[in-house]
């Protein structure tokens, strides 16, 4: 219990698949302008990462990896080099329910995220978290806690930056840093700040 | 005579594609936005350029794959379709790099597999290939694969210049340097290090005529 | 737009194309795909096996230091020094495996045995820290460290890999004064700041990387007390040259 406590920190904290990482940074500036499209996207991407990493990891474990399709009789294949197109497949789809799911429940939120919503699926985080998840040899209940706290940490850097960005809408930026650059700058501070937590031990 | 014209012309139509890819028509959070997902690996200018060529590869026969089959491909799968291809390029970038070049796909681990997920090349995909030739398609996604290696060199150079004092690999600051008191810059080889060369090259690239500039 | 035109669109959007389409597309991707991956597979194997080599042969300071290796030279030395070896839960030098064996390698030039190299797979940050600690025949001293695959983050944990923290495992003592087993650790912040006593027995902390100084110490304290029978085999012959091939006969 406590190790996947400790994998959970660690994953929101200081491995922030967005801040130490750099992944999933095309939403994270597009849809931060405000906090209700920041909150509303992030919501989304946790559920997408906590689904699809275990689902990912059943499909890797049990279909891909060496010495997987055992149980169907075929001890010595070894199909992982398959995971890329089977995970992005998955994961497109959970996208897709995700959105029909929104959708449903809230026209007004799906209406607000737009394009966002679809592009969830080519969100470098969620192929990121299961890419992570295989190379560093999860168990089925760490991909669930490790997808969990990747979502976590992301929409907390991106509702961080929606904050941020709401202070400095009056700020006197130059010119030529305005926009994408001075979010650049804004994030490798937050980047700086989170590695501060690497000194916590639990 | 007249094959000559016809040669020519088709050289400076190349020429203008890749002109336009690299260096005019992208403006530049377009394509910044595109070498995010690699920033990881510019910790090393040699981990960086095995990851441009990759990237720039996989950019153009994707361009040239998916434009053969633009006039076949149902409308409702697009862009299922274009993930496959993709997709399918990188693996098979990724199986040739583990053999080839193993020590150095140690090191990118997971960044080649999230060459499927880069906007520039489902973007290019999208608003070029669909449209034009193959071979048109294929010179334009090199052309963006270059304006991506371009930058994604750049924060490389710096961070690791900056952050160990080598140039892939070599040691390049001279000792009296050291001497002086100058001191590897550790922030550049962490994660707020890329941050800050990134939006600090935006700007520079920003500042520099000729470069259209983005929208806010 | 033209009748020919519109009945070419619809014949492009209905059912049956789209099925057909999609099931060529994914056959004559995974053709290519499935091709390329297993004619590269032995190319991949042998990647494995030659850095597993690589890095045993650095942990034993067995490669020369600015020479360009290639993998025939790699391999050559490897088959000149380092033999394969087991050890029985008694410490016993085994040639082959048997049920509750534990692997390690022999470090031996012209037939004598000059040490030994134990294998570590210990916890990390993220994922799984493989390496090698090579120890010299006294079975107290270590002589060298390697790290060959980690998942830890790069730039902090991640320099478990460089040469400077690896380097600074050489000479460091196992046992302490009272010859109890206390393995190396790694300090938090550097050694210089620890009490005499201690020194021998830790290496350079990296900054920011506290959790995997902690994981890779427990990991190795771990591993060592396993492998201890093998090193007391070791400490019991100190002074006398060992014979490789008496070695394993005994």
């Amino acid at each position: 219990m406590g190790d996947l406590l400790s994998l959970f920190i660690n994953s929101v904290f200081i491995g922030n698949i967005l801040l130490a990482y750099f992944l999933g940074i095309c939403s994270f500036i597009a849809v931060s302008k405000t906090l209700e499209t920041a909150t509303g996207l992030g919501l989304a991407v946790i559920f997408v990462l906590t689904v699809t990493s275990p689902v990912n990891w059943l499909i890797y474990h049990g279909l891909l990896a060496p010495g997987a399709l055992a149980w169907a009789g075929f001890p010595e294949l070894d199909l992982s080099f398959l995971k890329f197109i089977t995970f992005i497949a998955v994961i497109a789809a959970m996208v897709q329910a995700v959105e029909m799911v929104i959708d449903r429940y809230s026209p007004l939120l799906y209406a607000t995220l737009g394009v966002f919503l679809p592009l969830i699926a080519v969100n470098c985080a969620i192929l990121g978290t299961s890419l992570f998840m295989v190379e560093r040899n999860h168990t089925f209940i760490e991909s669930v806690v490790f997808g969990a706290g990747s979502g976590t940490g992301w929409m907390l850097a991106i509702v961080s930056l929606a904050a941020i960005r709401k202070k400095v809408r009056y700020a006197d930026v130059p010119k030529g840093l305005d926009g994408f650059g001075f979010i650049m700058i804004i994030a490798g501070l937050m980047a700086m700040t989170f590695m501060m937590f690497s000194g916590i031990t639990l | 005579m007249n094959k000559d014209i016809f040669m020519q012309n088709d050289l400076s139509h190349y020429k203008e594609i890749l002109v336009k890819g690299i260096w005019r028509e992208n403006p530049v959070a377009y394509q910044v936005l595109g070498i995010c997902s690699a920033l990881a690996v510019t910790v090393k200018m040699s981990t960086a350029l095995v990851m441009s060529i990759a990237l720039t590869l996989v950019a153009g026969f994707s361009g040239l794959i998916i434009s053969s089959l633009r006039h076949l491909i149902p409308s409702n799968i697009r862009i299922i379709v274009e993930l496959t291809v993709i997709a399918s390029l990188v693996i098979i970038t990724d199986q040739i790099l583990q053999a080839y070049l193993y020590d150095i796909s140690k090191q990118l681990s997971i960044f080649v597999g999230l060459i499927i997920t880069n906007c520039i090349i489902l973007g290019r995909a999208e608003a070029f290939a669909l449209a034009n030739n193959p071979a048109d398609s294929f010179v334009d996604g090199i052309a963006n694969g270059l304006g991506y290696s371009m930058i994604l060199m750049a924060v490389a150079f710096f961070r690791e210049l900056l952050g160990s004092g080598h140039f892939f690999g070599f040691s390049v600051i001279p000792r009296f340097v050291y001497d002086m008191g100058f001191q590897d810059m550790g922030i550049m080889v962490l994660a707020p290090g890329a941050f800050f060369i990134i939006g600090l090259l935006v700007w520079l690239k920003n500042s520099l005529p000729g470069i259209s500039h983005e929208k806010k | 737009m033209s009748d020919k035109k519109k009945s070419n669109r619809s014949f492009k959007n209905s059912r049956v194309y789209v099925v057909f389409f999609a099931l060529t597309v994914a056959l004559v991707f995974s053709v290519l795909i499935t091709s390329a991956a297993t004619m590269l597979k032995p190319l991949h194997q042998q990647n494995r096996i030659l850095d597993k080599k690589t890095n045993l042969l650095e942990a034993a300071n067995l490669l020369p230091e600015n020479e360009k290796m290639t993998p025939e030279k790699i391999q050559a030395i490897y088959d000149t020094h380092i033999r394969e070896v087991h050890a029985d839960p008694r410490g016993q030098i085994l040639r082959s495996a048997t049920g509750d064996s534990l692997q390690l390698y022999l470090i031996h030039t012209d037939q004598q045995v000059q040490g030994y190299i134990v294998p570590i797979s210990t916890r990390g940050l993220w994922g799984k820290i493989h390496g090698y600690l090579a120890f010299e025949a006294d079975g107290e001293t270590v002589a060298g460290f390697s790290v060959y695959s980690h998942s830890e983050t790069p730039g902090l944990g991640g320099e478990i890999e460089s040469q400077w923290f690896q380097d600074n495992f050489k000479g460091k003592k196992i046992l302490n004064a009272h010859n109890q087993l206390v393995s190396v650790s790694i300090a938090k912040g550097r050694t210089e700041n620890l009490p005499e006593s201690l020194q021998d027995h830790y290496v350079d902390g990296i900054s920011g990387a506290t959790l995997t100084g902690r994981y890779l110490s427990e990991g190795l304290e771990e591993t060592l007390t396993q492998y201890e029978p093998v090193s007391i085999t070791f400490r019991q012959k100190k002074g006398t040259q060992t014979h490789l091939e008496t070695l394993l006969d005994e």
